[in-house]
């Protein structure tokens, strides 16, 4: 782990017996979950032929598509079964689970997936929405539209409308139209820091110039998707990386600029509070009802995700004098 | 992506054909003719006039699901997941394969049935593996790479 990126990550996680666990935990493999597409088959079904082939338990009971196969496997096992082909499940990481659970999409909403690729939460949308309704699923370039395209075929997605633009000028096209939303996921490109379990490269890859551009791109990001939800509407952002500049100022600049506030929201997973204080920035107090996922909590990956609702119209370029 | 929404005339014989085929009695989708003869099925609600101004607003890459090959007026080949999707009404043109040939078609391999005419729908114990197109001695295979077993 480069020395600053641990600084960081120290800062974080103040306390040491708390970082050794997440220094331990981030350098095993992620354990294998997978998420049952309702669309196709109901988790009952799903989970009588899994268990035929696997051990499996569905750990949080009010959520039984969320299926664990409690064992080691092969590599390329999950994707190379009957029930892989034929879209029963999606191999889904268990945080990356979090941001449609937190959406909360309904039969008949109107959503858009700005940052959709690869379309493990859109194909979630999608189940949660029942086919009904409209999920526009975008993202900015052809090879990731590819295997976007690829994933909500396999899971029988029909109410979708897939389009490929910059996240920010399809919302500035879209915000001056009659097109507004009720729900908007704003999974943001990120640095990566909750990845390190899946993706190793990460610990070589981690450079701290990228947060500060990475920062500054998520707040225009979100800024442009507020301008299009309908007022009442929500929007979750997530990322899946610790960098409180990636997470919380960003939630901050969207208190301090829009009229929306930050919900509560009640999750399967243990979070922690957003932090309210970085690198001598005090951030809004509703921060701390951001949701932070580390990986010595749950055995999982890391994440953050907020969920926030739109209170009044936004007036001129959005932002409160 | 051009959009070319199916007209209700050509929509109702499609589905007549389907429910001639296959049994399907209900097509609750609307129906979208992309590249090469492909039919898409969007259950969404957004109207025909609404996806149009969204085009005008964003790059429209796709709309729905791939449903439909549509070799000729009558001749209608169900897409992979269109078997399952539709899976329910399905009651005509099953073809049920054994371990042997199941091992076979999943690979991606033609089969040998004999006295089977038109396009089949594939069924493997309890599921559907997607729909053929037989000459009366073979079904030939038409699952998509990324559906296919390996090894």
């Amino acid at each position: 782990m480069k020395p600053l990126f641990e600084e960081r990550l120290r800062k974080l996680m103040p306390n040491e017996e708390d970082f050794q666990a997440f220094d331990k935990i981030v350098h095993t493999g992620p354990r294998n979950f997978i998420r049952c597409n309702t669309l196709k088959i109901s988790p009952e079904e799903l989970m009588r032929r899994l268990k035929e082939k696997w051990d499996v338990i569905q750990p949080y009971s009010e959520y039984p598509e969320i299926i664990l196969i409690n064992q080691d496997l092969l590599p390329g096992e999950l994707g190379n079964s009957r029930e892989h082909i034929l879209g029963y499940y999606y191999v889904q990481e268990v945080c990356s689970m979090m941001s449609a659970l937190a959406l909360n999409a309904q039969r008949g909403d109107f959503v858009l997936d700005l940052c959709a690729s690869p379309g493990s939460k859109t194909t979630q949308i999608a189940s949660s929405m029942q086919n009904s309704g409209t999920l526009i699923a975008n993202d900015l370039k052809m090879d990731r539209i590819a295997i976007l395209a690829s994933n909500l075929e396999k899971a029988s997605v029909t109410n979708s409308v897939v389009t490929r633009n910059d996240a920010i000028q399809l919302c500035s096209k879209l915000s001056k139209s009659e097109f507004k939303f009720d729900k908007i996921l704003l999974d943001a490109p990120c640095s990566g820091e909750g990845t390190l379990r899946s993706s190793p490269k990460t610990f070589l890859m981690w450079n701290p110039k990228m947060i500060d551009k990475l920062s500054r791109q998520q707040k225009k990001m979100l800024a442009y998707a507020l301008k299009c939800l309908k007022v009442g509407g929500t929007l979750v952002y997530s990322t899946c990386t610790h960098a409180p500049e990636e997470n919380e100022s960003v939630m901050d600049f969207a208190l301090k600029n829009f009229p929306v506030k930050i919900e509560e929201i009640k999750l399967p997973l243990k979070t922690r509070h957003g932090i309210i204080e970085w690198n001598n920035e005090v951030y809004d107090k509703d921060v701390a009802k951001a949701h932070r996922i580390y990986p010595q909590d749950n055995d999982s990956e890391g994440f953050f995700l907020c969920k926030m609702t739109l209170l009044d119209e936004i007036k001129d370029k959005g932002e409160r004098k | 992506m051009n959009i070319q929404f199916i007209k209700s005339k050509e929509k109702q014989q499609i589905a007549g054909q389907l429910n001639e085929d296959f049994g399907i009695s209900e097509l609750n989708y609307l129906l979208i003719e992309s590249g090469k003869e492909k039919i898409r099925g969007f259950s969404g609600s957004l109207s025909k006039e609404e996806i149009m101004k969204l085009g005008k607003l964003a790059n429209i890459e796709l709309i729905g699901a791939y449903l439909i090959k549509k070799e000729s007026k009558t001749d209608l080949r169900l897409s992979f997941d269109a078997c399952i999707i539709l899976k329910d009404q399905i009651t005509k043109n099953i073809v049920e394969i054994d371990d042997e040939k199941f091992n076979s078609w999943i690979r991606g391999n033609d089969i040998e049935v004999s006295g089977i005419s038109g396009n089949p729908i594939v069924k493997y114990k309890e599921d559907f593996f997607g729909c053929g197109k037989s000459n009366g001695i073979k079904i030939f295979n038409y699952v998509p790479k990324d559906r296919r077993l390996r090894k």
